[in-house]
């Protein structure tokens, strides 16, 4: 009985398995679990398939040794070329030198640099924090008080906080109220509900701005201050990341969502698939594309402006 | 000659309830005696005590005439008193010849290695049950597979492994059928031939007559009496226990 | 005669039907996936497996002693982090394996000690032990993931080549070996399996029961200090959570050796075979480009065939919380 489950599980599978001679392309998302990772991971199969390339989409599920596991299984699967987000090239360092011997090409979208790999495609993260700062002391005038919500626990935010202490610097008449840390927990939501709610009360009719270093914490952010009342437009609300939710809430006649910049992690993906395609299958040397180790892909201020329709991407 | 097991004024009490009180009791070597009474009577309270799983709240007990004082049932075991429990204490889903050496197992020196030596064990487990007129061809049989008398027969190898003088039986053909409470009672017979002493509890009158030399009868926690079965019938016994009087 | 070789028959189906499975999952491949057969890749399946391999045997042996260990995916984090910690510190090499193991053995008594002396199940005993640890992993490491080119005498314990083969597979080989020697030919390996297979027998019959549960879950927790030396030295990397998604894959593992060899109960060899059969699901199912959801889909749906395969002969404690 169950053997046969197995067999007829596999068998499913084989059915899906497209024909040979296609170009063959292994995808690899660290965490499909993770938004982000998701939509470059997604993105670069559509694109794949639509150029009529046999894709195979992994999900490491956030696990080093399966991360490992999964770079080993498609050098034995013989593909062309393996796409690899938000992966850990120094830890698989060995598997990624054993798909360079084995002339298996392997691109990274937001992952960081190998000997081993073509380049890496990433946002400057830099460039994202400014665009965010800059935006926020606009809508203030450049003068006023400001909260601010960070996450110190990511590369990303991290670096966002830093370039915004940097705008801070130059532009003094705006002053940071007040500024809470989240905590890196699974109830990461219920953190920044609890310490911006107290923020909020404690500065009450100072705040003329609020900033955020992700959305998510926007989205919490935001909706503590319906809850307490406030109208769209009363106070600017800014942050970074940019999905469906985000432009949602930039449409929404109720939300105070304000601005967000979008990273456009599913043009990376598809950036990642035509980098392949004229390294891989046209052959043409990797400098044709980009010098250097990274590729850095523009990120979108994405406000009432210019948001999107649903389902819709900015750019 | 000192009995090989003496108790004397043996009570035992949880808290207020007084489950045994003041029993005295001989066994001489190579004895059968059977303990009967009423549910509640304090046999298997009076039994436990002797097996070492239950320490007395008074009394003393003498094995060979030395006073002894049990602290486990494994202490009992290596004195040379076994008991076979009601619910027989088996690894069903293990050999045979492992249940019978359980806890006991004889090794064999490998280098520095002290390792487990099965054909030992197998060999003499053929034997024990060869002893007691058992036929269990394969002892790598699981105990599962096996009857009900079967397993008794596991369950009294284990104590001739233990090379026990007292083997204690609790209810041994309770919960079997006519043809398996024949064999186990041909196996009681057969240990005893061998000069094993056995105390054996049981409500089954008939059983008790068949087997037994001796039956001490008890009732609320007290011994009434003891009756020699050799001229008491099945029907004498039952009547003893429920009048509670002893002639 | 007849009905005697039909029982036969049946009995070697319950013995070798899961065994016979593993062969069919290997033919199948070999037959749908070009590359299956390559030596090449089985190695790599034979190396992939080796984690779980380790980890389900030390879940077996705990098993044996009817307790779960639902900790040892937490403690190989842990022991991995600490390992990884002592080594990118420049200590040398030998004192983090000795770390790493000593890690694993105390967090596995530490279990035992819950078990056998506060009276605390092993489900939700083991699960505390598995937060604390991960508690423990965390504050090593804030999180981040430790990373470098190390000793290469180090990484070898993990990448290493040894007489062909991939020296995980040996480490394996040699874990198993031990194991089925322990419980087949020590006295204590067989008191730990009367230990498990009826307690309050084995307790009449003299065996330390209670130091017997100290010692299966205690081993248990050993196989994750060793597995997270070899995690950590083949990937030249430690993080906080590298081997939380060992818990399930190694249990399953378990859980398929169950209905093979002695059906019913935690063994090694069946457990070998569940690992081998994991792993040449997950390799095969990439070779053919299956997905990954249908990855997680198979697994889920081993699992529930191997425990409703065990279950009819499986009455131990252990699973009745
Ligand atoms: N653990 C205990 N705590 C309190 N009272 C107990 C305990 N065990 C037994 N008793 C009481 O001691 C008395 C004797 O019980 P015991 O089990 O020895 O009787 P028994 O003769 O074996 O009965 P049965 O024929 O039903 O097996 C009973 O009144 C019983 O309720
Ligand atoms: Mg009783």
């Amino acid at each position: 009985m169950r053997t046969g489950l197995l067999i007829a599980a596999t068998a499913a599978v084989l059915a899906l398995a497209p024909d040979a001679h296609a170009m063959k392309l292994g995808i690899v998302a660290f965490q499909m679990s993770s938004e982000t990772h998701a939509r470059v991971a997604n993105a670069a199969e559509a694109a794949a398939k639509q150029k009529g390339w046999e894709v195979t989409l992994l999900n490491s599920r956030g696990a080093m040794p399966e991360h490992a596991a999964q770079l080993e299984n498609l050098i034995s699967a013989k593909v062309d070329a393996i796409l690899v987000a938000m992966g850990k090239p120094v830890e698989t360092d060995a598997q990624l030198a054993q798909a360079k011997s084995a002339g298996i090409r392997v691109l990274t979208v937001m992952s960081g640099t190998s000997p081993h790999t073509l380049f890496d495609i990433q946002v400057n993260e830099y460039e994202v924090g400014a665009q965010a700062a800059l935006y926020l002391l606009g809508q203030l005038n450049y003068q006023g008080g400001v909260l601010l919500s960070r996450f110190e626990g990511n590369v990303g935010t991290r670096i966002r906080g830093k370039v915004l202490d940097a705008v801070l610097s130059e532009n003094t008449a705006v002053k940071i109220l007040d500024s809470h840390g989240m905590a890196r927990t699974a109830s990461w939501r219920d953190d920044v509900k609890a310490g911006m709610s107290a923020l909020l009360l404690k500065h009450q009719g100072k705040i003329d701005g609020i900033w955020a270093s992700f959305d998510g914490q926007a989205f919490v952010i935001d909706d503590v201050l319906q809850g307490m009342g406030l109208a769209k437009g009363k106070l600017p609300l800014v942050s970074v990341d940019g999905g469906q939710e985000a432009s949602a809430r930039i449409r929404d006649k109720t939300s105070l969502m304000t601005a967000t910049v979008a990273i456009p992690f599913e043009r990376m993906g598809t950036a990642a698939v035509d980098a392949l395609d004229r390294i891989v299958v046209q052959k043409k040397p990797k400098d044709d594309i980009v010098h250097g180790p990274y590729l850095f892909m523009g990120a979108v201020l994405v406000d009432a402006s210019n948001v999107p329709a649903e389902g819709k991407w900015p750019w | 000659m000192a009995a090989l097991l003496s108790l004397r004024a043996i009570g035992k009490s949880y808290g207020a309830v007084v489950a045994l009180s003041a029993i005295d009791l001989d066994i001489d070597a190579g004895d059968v005696v059977g303990l009967c009474g009423d549910n509640g009577a304090g046999k298997s309270t009076l039994i436990r005590i002797i097996s070492g799983a239950l320490p007395p709240s008074a009394g003393e007990m003498r094995l060979d005439g030395r006073p002894v004082a049990f602290a486990s049932p494994a202490a009992a075991l290596e004195s040379g008193v076994a008991t076979i429990y009601q619910d027989l204490a088996l690894a069903p889903r293990l050999a045979v010849y492992q249940n019978i050496f359980m806890g006991a197992e004889h090794l064999r020196r490998f280098g520095f290695l002290r390792l487990l030596d099965k054909r030992r064990m197998r060999a003499e487990s053929a034997h024990f049950l060869a002893r007691l007129n058992v036929d269990l061809p394969d002892v790598d049989r699981p105990v599962s597979d096996l009857s009900g008398g079967q397993r008794q027969a596991v369950a009294i190898c284990r104590a001739l492994r233990w090379n026990a003088r007292l083997v204690v039986m609790d209810e041994p053909t309770a919960a079997l059928g006519v043809r398996e409470t024949r064999q186990v009672l041909d196996l009681i017979r057969e240990l005893h031939a061998q000069g094993v002493t056995i105390l054996i509890v049981s409500h089954n009158m008939d059983d008790l007559v068949a087997v037994t030399n001796r039956v001490v009868l008890l009732k609320n926690g007290r011994k009434i009496g003891e009756c020699r079965t050799a001229a008491a019938t099945a029907d004498d016994l039952a009547h003893m226990i429920a009048s509670g009087v002893v002639p | 005669m007849n009905r005697l070789s039909e029982a036969a028959t049946r009995a070697f189906i319950a013995r070798y039907g899961t065994a016979l499975g593993a062969v069919a999952v290997f033919v199948f491949f070999a037959a749908a996936a070009q590359n299956f057969l390559t030596p090449g890749n089985l190695a790599v399946v034979l190396k992939q497996i080796s984690y779980i391999a380790i980890l389900g045997i030390g879940f077996a042996l705990a098993l044996t002693a009817a307790e779960l260990d639902l900790s040892f995916a937490n403690v190989t984090s842990l022991a991995a982090v600490a390992t990884g910690t002592l080594v990118h510190g420049g200590k040398p090499w030998g004192l983090a394996v000795l770390a790493g193991l000593a890690i694993g053995l105390a967090f596995g008594l530490l279990n035992g000690l819950v078990v056998t002396r506060l009276k605390v199940p092993s489900l939700i005993a083991t699960l505390a032990v598995a937060s604390i640890a991960n508690g423990f992993a965390f504050m090593i490491t804030g999180g981040v993931s430790i990373v470098g080119r190390w000793n290469p005498d180090f990484v070898f314990l993990g990448r290493g080549v040894v007489l062909g083969l991939p020296i995980l597979v040996l480490w394996t080989a040699a874990a198993a070996a031990l194991a089925l020697f322990f419980l087949k030919q020590t006295r204590t390996g067989l008191h730990l399996t009367f230990t498990g297979e009826a307690e309050d027998a084995a307790r009449l019959a003299g065996i330390a029961t209670r130091r017997m549960k100290l010692l299966g879950l205690g081993l248990s927790g050993a196989a994750a200090g060793a597995t997270a030396i070899l995690l950590t030295a083949s990937l030249s990397s430690a993080a906080p959570t590298s081997a939380g998604d060992f818990l399930l894959t190694a249990i399953a593992a378990v859980l398929l050796g169950m209905t093979m060899i002695e059906p019913g109960r935690p063994n090694v060899t069946g457990t070998l075979i569940g690992a081998l059969i994991i792993g040449m699901l997950g390799n095969g199912l990439v070779l053919l480009g299956a997905p990954y959801y249908v990855q997680d889909i198979v697994l889920g749906i081993i699992i529930v065939a191997s425990v409703s395969v065990s279950a009819s002969t499986l009455t131990k404690a252990a699973f009745h919380v």
